[in-house]
């Protein structure tokens, strides 16, 4: 690594400037069931697998894309660190970590995961 | 001149120059505003420490090679360039604490969390303690980073990560909510760590974790990459992430000052990790052009231009060193 590069690139200026000349990325919020699409070859022979997640939280759709990976662990881009067992429990951490999107519902004590709920995140990471 | 990096729990000194520094960076202004980032809303000048949080976002949100899938592969994360990324992004960091401190010889301090996780009740330990990173809370109550809506020169969240992965404003305290069920329960242990350097063979150790990465290259590679960004294992980085919580879970955790603390320790096990095995990294340039952005002479997704490649992070030695190696 070169210090003297490393103190350019890192004037505010040029970081910002940087920065804001990157394409930037689509909304990633589908409107209808989010699909996600693995792939694998085997022994020449090739594998195409859609998986179709329809999510609603209280009744609207889940305005995030949660997807599976080939080992058949879900995850969701919004939280990078989380690749876990089940689709409910990526929608049970997204309702976790974006309180403002999901406002506390009324008269509900499981909301959000409780104590008792164990198995999340085992595998994850993100 | 190289600096050297040191553990903030024992250099009180860099843990307070650290915190100035990021409460400078908190206050300093650019000359552009959301607008430039294609944030929505009324154009709000954008922050020089917020700049860290827009590229950590748009670097998860660029895939690689351009037309992937960020699902898969991003230019930060989920494949080998995880660790050369992060430790570019440092660099970063640390030219800028040192630039506003004055400090040409400051070192950004890091978090060994591995030491806490040890403990009976980590949610205890002396990094969140007021005089550190303060506590938990929505928002945290405690530390240098307490929000006061009165105070404009208070630390403030900005700009997050929605659930869709777009950027948007805010104006609110920072968050933190440790050991989530839905996160995790725990953070990694000394003894999590120790099998990440265990090339032994089964049961015992794992003789792959002597390799950078592997085949597929991505969330479900065997080898060490993989092992430490923890989607195989233990869980390391990305558990830290989910026992933290709050502003740490979403694509814009550099929002927590203790982003930096935590990647800072995890790229010191990965200096531990080449002191035993060499700078070594995978994969080539052989490797298929769908892996572009991750390969040893392809460019991060970075400031410095397409001489910044895997290879170029490989021995930081001239800029600095850690004070102490796993």
């Amino acid at each position: 690594m070169d210090p003297q590069a490393l103190t350019t690139a890192a004037e505010p200026a040029a970081l910002a400037d940087y920065l804001a000349g990157l394409p930037q990325p689509p909304p990633d919020h589908q409107h209808g069931p989010a699909r996600s699409v693995r792939e694998d070859a085997y022994q020449g022979h090739r594998i195409v697998i859609t998986t179709t997640y329809e999510i609603t939280v209280d009744g609207r759709p889940l305005p995030a894309h949660v997807g599976v990976s080939n080992d058949g662990e879900v995850h969701c881009h919004a939280l990078p660190a989380y690749q876990v067992r089940s689709a409910v429990d990526i929608v049970r951490a997204l309702i976790d970590n974006f309180p403002d999107d999901f406002p506390e519902a009324d008269g509900d004590p499981g909301h959000g995961g409780h104590p008792g709920h164990g198995g999340h995140g085992e595998h994850g990471g993100g | 001149m190289a600096v050297v990096r040191t553990d903030i729990i024992t250099d009180t000194a860099a843990r307070d120059a650290y915190v100035h520094g990021v409460n400078l960076l908190k206050r300093e202004s650019t000359a552009l505003s959301t607008t430039a980032f294609g944030i929505p809303g009324p154009p709000t000048v954008v922050h020089t420490y917020d700049l860290f949080v827009i590229w950590h976002h748009l670097a998860m949100t660029s895939p690689v090679p351009p037309g992937g899938d960020w699902m898969v592969r991003n230019g930060a994360h989920r494949g080998p360039v995880f660790l050369p990324w992060h430790r570019v992004m440092l660099g970063l960091l640390e030219a800028n604490l040192q630039r506003v401190l004055g400090e040409p010889d400051f070192g950004l301090p890091y978090w060994d969390w591995s030491a806490d996780g040890s403990l009976a009740a980590p949610q205890s330990a002396r990094i969140w303690k007021p005089a550190w990173m303060g506590g938990q809370g929505r928002p945290i109550t405690t530390g240098p980073f307490v929000f006061n809506a009165g105070d404009p020169n208070s630390f403030r969240v900005r700009i997050e990560t929605a659930p869709d992965v777009t950027l948007r404003q805010v104006d609110r305290g920072l968050r933190r909510a440790f050991g989530r069920p839905t996160g995790s329960l725990t953070l990694p242990t000394a003894a999590d760590l120790a099998r990440t350097f265990d090339t032994r063979p089964p049961p015992t150790g794992d003789p792959d974790l002597a390799t950078y990465d592997f085949t597929p290259w991505n969330a479900g590679s065997r080898g060490f990459r993989n092992q430490l960004e923890g989607f195989r294992g233990p869980g390391l980085h990305n558990q830290v992430h989910r026992w933290v919580g709050g502003d740490m879970g979403p694509a814009s955790s550099p929002n927590d000052p203790v982003f930096f603390l935590h990647h800072c320790n995890v790229d010191r096990i990965w200096e531990g990790w080449m002191h035993r095995h060499g700078r070594s990294y995978r994969p080539g340039m052989t490797a298929s052009p769908a892996l572009r952005g991750h390969r040893i002479d392809d460019p991060i997704v970075s400031p410095l231009g397409p001489a910044a490649t895997p290879r170029s992070t490989l021995d930081p030695t001239a800029v600095y060193s850690y004070d102490v190696l796993p």
